[in-house]
């Protein structure tokens, strides 16, 4: 309960306050996105599993949108940034895929 | 899935990322704490509610992210789109621009001719207007021929662009040839679909388009001259019009030679003079007429390297 109504607040948040991103931030918008997708889901498969831990939540969380904005900033500065970002897509995308089903099977048992 | 014990092999990165997507940090994390807890240590007291709070905040930042995320995307689409909107339509307004520039570039030519003609002897209109004829910047009219060149119909299909490439495509290559070798056989003036060529013309390919003169031209391509009565024979001749003839038969281009009689050419656009400014300062004395210089809308083609 607690964590959907944190979600929600922080929805709420963005909302109001409307900030504007600096437009050399822009790019890593979607692929933070992902990242912090992935970690949601992991996190909440992770307490259907009974296994949650805040600690891991919070790390994963954190470094899964730093790692991932740096390689897209890496590719970038080799010229190769297009290709990393979907590279880090995919693999994330995977993550997210796998996590997903693991939380359905909870859910539906199926 | 987690627990998949008694694997004797490694499996690769891949197999493992699909196998596996849940961090091992997770498991890792309830081992220690069920270890914790069968030796009755308790967990730092303090560390527990704090974690719950960061871990809340942490959700709060992830909400934001999604709010601020989807508001930059919701926000760039339709600028995106305005501003490929706003580019066909300063396209479309700059061409009608250009074309009623032209237009009125056009009149006020005649006009120029006219007082001239009425200023200058009869001896020097006339040679006047023969330079004027030859540089293409003049009307010209007498009889000619007229060379057809077409695209062989494609059989590539226009959704998914199979069926190959088509073989039997004009070229830019192919025009140039053209324009020479009738220039080569004593072509007093020649026009590509309409198009005045000058000594200074181009006839390039930019993608699959061809331009002439930077303005675009389509198929089927009439390339007409004036020129000698004996210039169409001499026309088939030669050795652009053997390579075309050959080509046509091979690829199925079309391309076919005719004499016309009284053939008309316009003139030319105006050269854009790049390095050379007129010795003469125009006086403004003479006539109502505005000056074409006034209008200050020339369009210049910008970075068109030549």
């Amino acid at each position: 309960m607690i964590p959907v109504v944190a979600l929600l607040v922080g929805v709420v948040l963005g909302v109001w306050l409307d900030p504007s991103v600096p437009s050399a931030l822009q790019p890593y918008l979607p692929i933070a996105v992902v990242a912090a997708l992935d970690a949601v889901f992991g996190g909440v498969r992770a307490k259907l599993d009974g296994i949650f831990d805040d600690k891991q939540f919070v790390v994963s969380f954190i470094s899964n949108v730093l790692v991932a904005g740096i390689i897209v900033y890496l590719g970038d500065q080799l010229g190769v940034g297009g290709q990393l970002s979907t590279g880090v897509v995919v693999v994330l995308g995977v993550r997210i895929f796998g996590n997903v089903a693991a939380i359905r099977r909870h859910l539906f048992r199926a | 899935m987690t627990d998949r014990g008694g694997r004797t092999f490694t499996p690769d990165f891949l197999t493992e990322l699909f196998r596996n997507p849940l961090d091992p940090g997770y498991a890792a994390a309830a081992e220690q704490r069920r270890r914790n807890a069968a030796a009755g240590r308790t967990v730092a007291g303090w560390r527990r509610p704090s974690m719950r709070v960061v871990s809340v905040l942490t959700l709060v930042a992830l909400g934001f992210l999604l709010a601020v995320a989807y508001r930059q995307t919701v926000a760039a689409e339709p600028g995106r789109s305005a501003a490929r909107a706003g580019l066909a339509e300063q396209i479309k307004q700059r061409e009608a621009e250009n074309a009623a520039l032209t237009a009125r570039a056009e009149r006020l030519r005649a006009e120029v001719n006219r007082q001239r003609d009425a200023a200058l002897s009869g001896s020097a209109v006339a040679r006047l207007r023969q330079l004027e004829a030859a540089t293409g910047l003049g009307r010209v009219r007498g009889d000619g021929v007229v060379v057809r060149v077409a695209d062989a119909p494609s059989n590539a299909d226009a959704v998914t662009g199979a069926g190959g490439t088509n073989l039997g495509r004009v070229l830019d290559r192919d025009l140039q040839d053209i324009a020479n070798a009738l220039w080569s056989v004593g072509a007093e003036a020649i026009a590509i679909n309409g198009q005045r060529l000058t000594s200074t013309s181009t006839i390039r390919a930019a993608g699959g388009a061809i331009l002439v003169d930077f303005k675009p031209v389509i198929g089927p391509y009439e390339v007409s001259a004036i020129g000698p009565g004996r210039m169409g024979r001499r026309f088939e001749d030669s050795a652009a019009a053997r390579l075309l003839r050959s080509v046509a038969e091979e690829y199925g281009m079309s391309f076919d030679v005719r004499d016309a009689d009284d053939l008309t050419l316009s003139a030319a656009t105006e050269p854009q003079l790049r390095y050379a400014v007129p010795d003469v300062e125009p006086s403004a004395s003479s006539s109502g007429v505005p000056s074409s210089s006034g209008s200050g809308v020339s369009p210049r083609p910008s970075g068109g390297g030549r």
